[in-house]
């Protein structure tokens, strides 16, 4: 007997080996819809199989293990009379895939004699283990055993083998887009999009019209204002003329404390306004004693209370935490107070039909219910806590962004204005977004449900 | 007794408002008593020691609703307050519809303005004073801003809630792209715009006392009050007349609360078809 | 105090182990809201009896104070008079006009209640938990089991915001069912179904009926649903509400799909179309929002 030389794809050093196999696959007419993915998986199982003039591969009778692809050379396939075939022999070419019985359901047997009619390579590929790939991915497994039945009718003529074509069970799953899949996916769709090279179309006309306004047609009103180069130039440069770049420490320690008194005062204001809140929304009788009063002191703007603040606490410190922690406070009770009352009365009716006593239905049900609003009013309230505190540096504070600003005016470092205000831009930015995040985190069934509901 | 007459009382006697009243009085009372413990008790308590007292405050509010610049001072704030929110409803109002319906313009604007929006209003003071000739132009501005994000915001979401099938019912009926926006697009986003307006307006309050307090209220007659509340309450202090301070800051209060609850009613006027179900 | 209905009519077959708990008697329930204001009367001396174990569907238009006898029963509304009675014992009534909501009257909300912040085994497990009955362990176990026993194992680490409606409905049955009810009450549940899920709810409904000892108290504004389901058909006037005909339904259990097309149901829906009709063209006419 010829020896056969059979070289498994998948040993040989891996994609440059297994990319021509791929495209010998992918020609193949069952495999021409399967993504390049799957095919490379196909073509990590298969084997090379060389055979010789007049070698049989296989005869009618044997046990039918594995499908084959004709890499070169030519081969005869004869069904036998028992196939009930229109046309018995067949010779097969570059490309052509035989051997399928091994895909059949209860045909474990051959149904045809192949024969080598000149030198040959052919793909070998276990039937078992192709199923199994396509078991993996359902919805392709099904165009793929239906096109595999196209191909038996028609090019082998067989009719009834169609019905024994191996059913692939598709199973619609219920597919969990979660956290970073979502994302990611998201993400793709909108760079595929016009969407992000639209947004860069608006950040130039917006920075070009600062640009052109200041430097270039020096416009009436625009020419005092310091310019888009002067203020990036600053921004980066070593040796600041101003004293604040990226790369001066005192730019990050004035972030740092308004971040720091922020942070305190949101702090404080959740910690606080949360439970009163939820005080408000869940007990009547609490709600008519104090609410009257808390509406009462709420509409005074913020920043009136700036001079019994500076009345009413010593040092510099704690008048500017303390406006910030009161904008924060209302906002996040209030919010807090509508989302308790927001919260579905059947919730609360099904939580006393199931045996749960008051205390129970507040944590289980007021709780988590309220969630989604008290984190809406957290933002806000960090958004407030900014507009704030930048006020109140700017009014009685030492250091901070705020501060900046208005000394940057007074000491005439126009580029500096423009650099805090920007830098103010970004961290309140960043701690609304982190607020949020932690509530996505919380309430991930919330994330889930909006994702469902698509947006 | 009429039917009115009945309800009234009602209200007046009922549960609700007799806790309101009480808590009212309480707080007025400790508040009172805070403020005087020093005098009274001989050690002064913290914090609300140093405030003055709701008595003294009455005191001094009784004798300044005789003083013209007092007034005058109300006036003025809720001039720039006013000339600020216009402003923005005239200009974030078609921004946040062209927004809405144009998915290119959107593409476009929206991120610029989303990476705008979280730069504090007040953060713009200085830029807006070095940009404008006129000190009452700088404050309208930063007025203007604070309202302006509010209310696109506000307009942009209203504009995208409304339901598909008032469009698609328009178009059965044959409506024309224009008929669509004003009859369809224009009314769906009117209760977000009042919601918007609402919510820009306090913040309209916040931002024009801020800014007459950093910009020294200008504008206004020599000395004295005539610079708008928060100029008004920022002398007082710099003045020494404590209780000049708290009558500001209720004045102004009492002054945005008007505001808002006339532009709530004057929303229910505009949309009819929201009232009671 | 336990009204067995009449010997005399075809006796329609309960499940095989008769439930002894559960019969609920109204009598003479009179609901007005807010008597020195506006009074409105949403139910006009109603008297009903419902025999334990027994399915009673009430038909009536919208708006006409259905959902408010629903109510008194499970304990969410006062009554202005009359009394309910449990298993002979009072509910509510003279002296006590609002009874206590408990766990022997469990109901299943229109718009379903299932809580969207827990996933749909810890809703189950949510009543033995919270009575104390059971440990969390324990309680996750059962609800573990009950749920594979209705075909709803694969949903159990699912939100109720991820599964489809019918699907909800059937978790909130079985979570109502974890705590061994006496009554379950159901307001509309499968209103806001379409009618291919709603035939597979009823078919489901009706399984877990004939495996649980639990009368059954369901609101419908449809007629072919009631009398598919129910043993005993109750239709009330539009607001405010009063039977105005109560009839057995004679069609013998286990009932299923075929029932629908057999002759007794045609002459059932005949004989009560036109009270229900009725009552609908008033409805309507008075200008009635659904409630």
């Amino acid at each position: 007997m010829n020896k056969r030389v059979e070289i498994r794809s998948g040993d040989s050093a891996g994609g440059a080996a297994q990319a021509p196999v791929v495209a010998l696959l992918k020609s193949t007419m069952p495999l021409q819809v399967v993504s390049d993915d799957l095919l490379g998986r196909i073509a990590g199982l298969a084997q090379r199989v060389s055979c010789a003039p007049g070698e049989r591969l296989y005869s009618v009778g044997d046990q039918a293990r594995d499908v084959y692809i004709v890499i070169s050379g030519r081969i005869e396939h004869a069904l036998g009379l028992g196939s009930g075939a229109r046309t018995l022999n067949q010779v097969l070419t570059r490309g052509d895939v035989f051997g399928w019985a091994a895909l059949l359901k209860d045909v474990p047997l051959r149904l045809a004699t192949t024969t080598c009619l000149e030198q040959a390579e052919v793909l070998k590929i276990n039937g078992e283990e192709l199923t199994r790939v396509f078991a993996g991915d359902p919805s392709t497994g099904d165009v793929v055993m239906s096109r595999f039945a196209t191909m038996i009718t028609r090019d082998f003529t067989l009719p009834e083998e169609l019905a024994r074509v191996l059913n692939i069970p598709r199973r619609v799953e219920v597919v969990q887009p979660g956290g970073l899949a979502l994302s990611m996916f998201r993400l793709k769709t909108w760079l595929q999009s016009p969407r992000p090279y639209l947004m860069l179309v608006g950040f130039a006309l917006f920075l070009g019209f600062w640009y052109f306004a200041v430097e270039v047609w020096k416009l009436p009103r625009f020419k005092e204002m310091p310019g888009l180069t002067a203020v990036v130039t600053e921004w980066l440069s070593k040796n600041p003329s101003y004293g604040l770049s990226i790369y001066t420490p005192e730019y990050y320690e004035h972030i740092w404390i308004s971040v720091r008194r922020v942070g305190i005062a949101f702090v404080l204001a959740t910690v606080l306004g949360v439970p009163l809140g939820l005080f408000l929304g869940w007990s009547r009788a609490f709600r008519e004693y104090v609410f009257p009063v808390f509406e009462l002191l709420r509409p005074i703007p913020i920043l009136a209370w700036v001079p019994l603040a500076i009345i009413m606490f010593s040092g510099s410190e704690t008048p500017v935490i303390f406006l910030t922690f009161l904008a924060s406070f209302f906002a996040t009770a209030l919010n807090t107070m509508l989302g308790v009352e927001s919260i579905d009365e059947s919730y609360n009716r099904a939580a006393l039909c199931l045996g749960a006593n008051r205390r129970q239905v507040f944590r289980h049900v007021i709780l988590p219910g309220a969630m989604p609003y008290i984190f809406t009013g957290l933002q806000i309230s960090v958004g407030v806590a900014w507009f704030s505190l930048v006020a109140g540096e700017m009014v009685s504070g030492q250091y901070g962004l705020g501060y900046v600003i208005n000394t940057s005016y007074t000491m005439v470092r126009y580029p500096t204005i423009i650099i805090g205000m920007a830098t103010l831009g970004a961290v309140g930015y960043i701690t609304s977004a982190m607020v949020r995040l932690v509530g996505d985190y919380l309430m991930q069934w919330r994330v889930r449900e909006l994702a469902l509901g698509g947006r | 007794m009429s039917n009115a007459m009945v309800k009234f009382r009602k209200a007046v006697l009922s549960r609700s408002t007799r806790r309101a009243l009480t808590s009212l009085l309480v707080f007025v009372l400790l508040w009172e008593l805070g403020s005087r413990s020093k005098a009274w008790f001989g050690v002064a308590m913290p914090w609300v020691g140093n405030i003055p007292a709701p008595s003294a405050v009455l005191a001094a509010w009784s004798k300044l609703v005789g003083d013209l610049g007092y007034w005058q001072s109300w006036y003025m704030s809720t001039l720039r307050v006013l000339a600020g929110f216009i402003a923005a409803m005239l200009i974030g109002i078609p921004l946040g519809l062209m927004m809405a319906v144009s998915r290119t313009f959107n593409d476009i604007t929206f991120p610029t303005f989303e990476v705008l929006r979280p730069i504090p209003p007040l953060a713009w003071v200085p830029a807006s004073i070095l940009f404008w000739p006129t000190q009452e132009l700088s404050i309208t501005f930063v007025t203007f801003l604070g309202a302006f994000f509010t209310v696109v915001i506000n307009v942009v979401g209203g504009a995208k809630s409304i339901d598909i099938r008032y469009f698609q019912s328009a178009q059965a009926m044959g409506a024309s792209q224009w008929d669509i926006f004003r009859r369809i697009v224009l009314p769906g986003t009117l209760p977000s715009i009042v919601v918007g307006a609402s919510v820009g307006m306090g913040i309209t309050w916040n931002v024009v006392v801020a800014a007459e307090m950093i910009s020294g209220g200008g504008g206004g007659q020599s000395g004295g009050s005539g610079g708008g509340l928060g100029y008004f309450i920022w002398n007082s202090y710099v003045g020494g007349s404590y209780e000049q301070i708290v009558v500001g800051m209720i004045s102004i209060g009492i002054a945005g609360y008007l505001c808002s609850e006339g532009l709530r009613r004057a929303g229910i006027l505009f949309t009819p078809w929201l009232r009671s179900r | 105090m336990m009204d067995a209905p009449s010997a005399s009519l075809q006796r329609p077959r309960r499940p095989t182990h008769a439930a002894s708990q559960g019969a609920i008697r109204i009598e003479d329930v009179v609901k007005i809201y807010d008597p020195e204001g506006a009074a409105v009367m949403a139910v006009d001396h109603c008297s009903l009896d419902i025999a334990a174990g027994e399915i009673c569907m009430i038909v009536g238009p919208s708006g006409c104070g259905k959902t408010t006898l629903l109510n008194a029963i499970a304990g969410f509304h006062s009554i202005t008079s009359g009394s309910i009675y449990l298993d002979g014992e009072m509910l509510c009534g003279p002296g006590r006009p609002q009874a206590a909501p408990g766990a022997d009257r469990i109901v299943v909300f229109q718009n379903g209640a299932l809580f969207p912040w827990k996933t749909n085994l810890e809703n189950v497990a949510f009543g033995p938990i919270m009575q104390g009955k059971m440990k969390p362990r324990e309680a996750y176990e059962k609800a573990r089991d009950v749920m594979a026993d209705a075909g709803l194992s694969g949903t159990e680490h699912s939100f109720p915001g991820e599964i489809s409606s019918g699907v909800r409905r059937r978790v909130e049955i079985v979570r109502a069912l974890m705590n061994q009810p006496k009554v379950l009450l159901f307001d509309e549940p499968y209103r806001a179904l379409d009618s291919l899920t709603k035939s597979v709810m009823h078919e489901a409904l009706l399984e877990i009926y004939y495996k649980n000892k639990v009368t059954i108290f369901f609101i419908t504004h449809d007629l072919e649903e009631a009398i598919f389901l129910g043993h005993k058909l109750a239709i009330m006037t539009t607001r405010p509400c009063r039977p105005k005909k109560i009839l057995e339904i004679d069609i013998p259990h286990p009932r299923d799909y075929s029932a629908l097309t057999s002759p007794r149901f045609r002459e059932l829906m005949e004989e009560t179309a036109d009270a229900v009709h009725e009552e609908a063209r008033k409805a309507f006419e008075l200008g009635e929002k659904e409630g």
